[in-house]
């Protein structure tokens, strides 16, 4: 169960104080597939950085599995992102000098798993997401958006984590290859009973998702 | 893959990029090395010149040389003092004169005794003169200049040296081996005599032989070599005789002081400049050295500020790479820390970065340093050259007027073995001549800047590093 409870995230820029979250409280259930949707500006992103302990609140609290995020101190949130968060981002942002397997590999690096395993896993998991054996040894570069997004997934599930924080996954892509992507991550978090957050503009997506949050000016309303 | 291959691999992102990194680093690091070889081969030079010098202190009438006008006279009551003077383990004073054979006519030329009253040897000098006044004959690049012009007299023969002193074990400052017979004491007034190989040879002398000088006779109480045809010259007695005979009594041409070690020269020094005063020249051979060094300790200060400043170089420059990575990478460091890598990680990646960019740019500064060492440090010291040959000239032999504390004006003959020593040593030869070598160590030497440079460098872009929040990655560009 993810739980946040009055969120609130102020920024300084210059003499003005602006909130980008303003006393959000959510929950969603384990296993969960939710959007959060809004115009560009309400605060989507801040609301995500937050989820995944990217960055802290300024007040309000977040609790994964029963754990305060907020309480935990950097060298602690380190190893809780690596373990049991994935991200997904809009535009990829895989290590440009690794390889797809190697892109794959490195949260489970971080996580300390022995490297036959990280190999066996990584290449599982692209095959998973549909990428050719001899993409996988493509550098970021040589691969196109739909397929560096399927990598990103694949790293995204590397260490098998709880919470999946996609930040407009489909957002750099056409019809065709979003709708692939967002399919694929549906399917995958069934088969990994992942509960996944999905930031987007795009409201058919939301559709099709479990639970939709609507955000405007960095509250949380209901429509 | 692990930070260090992962770090390794980073290096060569940009190739251009990197190739350009390391040329500059290696030049900047060649140019470190080429200061630090230059520096350990003048460094060496300056030791070789201080342990070849011995701790010795000379000793000299007061003005003494041989373009002066007048002199004044050094006697031994004078020296007494000396003798007194903490850490001067002994003194050797020496009397210099030259005789004519009795018989061979001289012409006036610039070198041998003008005044002793015409007193001469029966002895007649080993050495042989192939030269003429004009120029002319089997060694015709020497000439002898004669006052007036002329040519040498028919019936001439160099003339010969009476060597007076307190250690008869020495000659101009180089020890002798005794052939035959036995040494005599310096001390003693007697009218015992050491010849020479050559002179016993020429003159058909032997142990116990005599000849006359000065119209007294002295016996032949040992034969030695000095290995060198002009200490071959020299008819050695003991001080105090050489005083009677010559007529010179109390007087001395120089004095050598010892001092027990190197450590008590400089204090030893200036303890016998402040007892004589303005009666003596007093120069230690750590003067000398000093002297003879000075331009070479510059030439190391030159090499220091170098080294500093092309290390510093090399430290900006991988500086300044660094922090552009870091700003280029901003998001991908962003994106490895949302993703579970740590500080620590992140920066043994870009210091292995670092680390290889420096490496490699030690490669090239160590071939920039083998070539270059060599070069570059006969330029540094050819500028010195010429000044340090201008340290170490000493007068040569000649006549030079010395006052007599009677207030007489004499002229006196000396050997010229003032500051003999740092010719001899062969050290201030070749101070100019200076081979630089590049061992092990200062490979390691330049590694290890490469290493120093490369943390410098990297220490700024580690902090950075460190700052990099993980919501930067949430930023669309």
């Amino acid at each position: 169960m993810l739980e946040a409870t009055n969120l609130v995230k102020k920024f300084q820029s210059g003499d003005t104080t602006v909130t980008a979250a303003s006393d959000i409280t959510l929950s969603v259930p384990d296993g969960q597939f939710v959007s959060i949707v809004g115009r560009s500006g309400s605060g989507k992103s801040t609301l995500l950085s937050l989820l995944g302990a990217l960055d802290k609140p300024t007040s309000g609290s977040i609790v994964v599995g029963g754990q305060d995020v907020t309480t935990m101190r950097d060298h602690q949130l380190i190893g809780y992102r690596g373990k049991s968060i994935g991200f997904v981002f809009q535009n990829y942002n895989l290590v440009p000098s690794l390889t797809a397997l190697e892109n794959v590999m490195l949260p489970m690096e971080f996580a300390k798993v022995p490297k036959p395993e990280r190999i066996e896993r990584a290449t599982q998991l692209l095959e998973e997401v549909g990428l050719e054996p001899d993409q996988m040894h493509r550098k970021p570069g040589r691969l196109s958006g739909g397929q560096q997004q399927r990598v990103a997934i694949a790293r995204a599930l590397a260490n098998k984590p709880k919470l999946i924080l996609a930040d407009e996954p489909t957002g750099n892509l056409d019809t065709t290859t979003g709708k692939k992507i967002f399919d694929l991550l549906h399917a995958l978090s069934r088969k990994e009973n992942t509960t996944i957050v999905v930031v987007t503009h795009d409201l058919e997506i939301a559709g099709k998702t479990d639970k939709t949050f609507h955000l405007e000016d960095g509250k949380l309303v209901k429509k | 893959m692990n930070p260090v291959s992962r770090g390794i691999r980073n290096a060569f992102r940009n190739n251009v990029r990197t190739a350009s990194i390391v040329l500059i680093l290696g030049l900047s690091i060649g140019l470190s090395l080429t200061m630090l070889v230059a520096q350990k081969a003048v460094d060496n030079k300056i030791k070789s010149v201080k342990s070849a010098i011995g701790n010795t202190i000379d000793i000299m009438p007061a003005g003494f040389n041989p373009g002066s006008q007048a002199n004044n006279a050094l006697t031994t009551d004078t020296l007494a003092s000396v003798k007194t003077v903490a850490h001067v383990s002994s003194l050797t004073e020496t009397l210099d004169d030259r005789l004519s054979t009795t018989g061979s006519e001289q012409p006036t030329f610039s070198f041998g005794r003008g005044d002793n009253n015409g007193s001469t040897t029966s002895l007649t000098s080993p050495v042989k003169i192939n030269i003429s006044s004009d120029g002319t004959g089997a060694n015709k690049g020497y000439r002898v200049f004669i006052d007036g012009g002329g040519s040498l007299p028919t019936n001439f023969t160099p003339p010969i040296s009476f060597l007076g002193t307190t250690n008869p074990g020495e000659v101009n400052g180089s020890s002798i081996a005794i052939k035959s017979g036995k040494s005599i004491s310096g001390g003693a007034d007697t009218n015992d005599a050491l010849v020479s190989t050559d002179m016993a040879s020429k003159n058909s002398l032997s142990v116990g032989s005599t000849f006359t000088a000065y119209s007294t006779t002295l016996t032949v109480a040992g034969i030695f070599d000095s290995g060198s045809q002009g200490n071959n010259n020299t008819v050695i007695v003991s001080l105090p005789a050489l005083q009677r005979l010559s007529g010179q009594a109390g007087d001395i041409t120089s004095a050598v002081a010892t001092v027990d070690s190197l450590d008590n020269l400089s204090a030893a020094t200036t303890a016998i400049k402040n007892k004589l005063g303005s009666d003596a020249d007093v120069t230690s051979a750590q003067d000398q050295a000093d002297n003879t060094v000075k331009p070479l300790n510059s030439v190391k200060t030159v090499t220091t500020f170098s080294l500093i400043g092309a290390v510093a170089a090399g430290a900006v420059i991988i500086l300044l790479v660094m922090v552009m990575v870091v700003r280029e990478r901003k998001r991908e460091i962003g994106v490895i820390k949302a993703i579970g890598g740590s500080n620590l990680r992140i920066m043994s990646e870009f210091m292995v970065e670092s680390l290889t960019l420096a490496v490699l740019g030690a490669v090239i500064g160590l071939f920039i340093g083998v070539i270059g060492g060599q070069p570059v440090t006969n330029a540094l010291v050819s500028n010195s050259q010429d000044s340090a040959n201008a340290q170490i000239q000493a007068p040569g032999g000649g006549n030079v007027p010395i006052m007599r504390p009677d207030g007489a004006i004499r002229t006196r003959s000396f050997g010229g073995q003032f500051g003999n020593r740092l010719r001899r040593s062969g050290a201030v030869q070749g101070l100019s001549n200076i081979h630089t070598q590049i061992g092990w160590g200062i490979l390691l030497d330049g590694f290890g800047a490469a290493v120093v440079i490369a943390v410098l460098g990297s220490a700024l872009s580690a902090g950075m590093i460190s700052k990099v929040r993980p919501s930067t990655v949430m930023r669309t560009e």
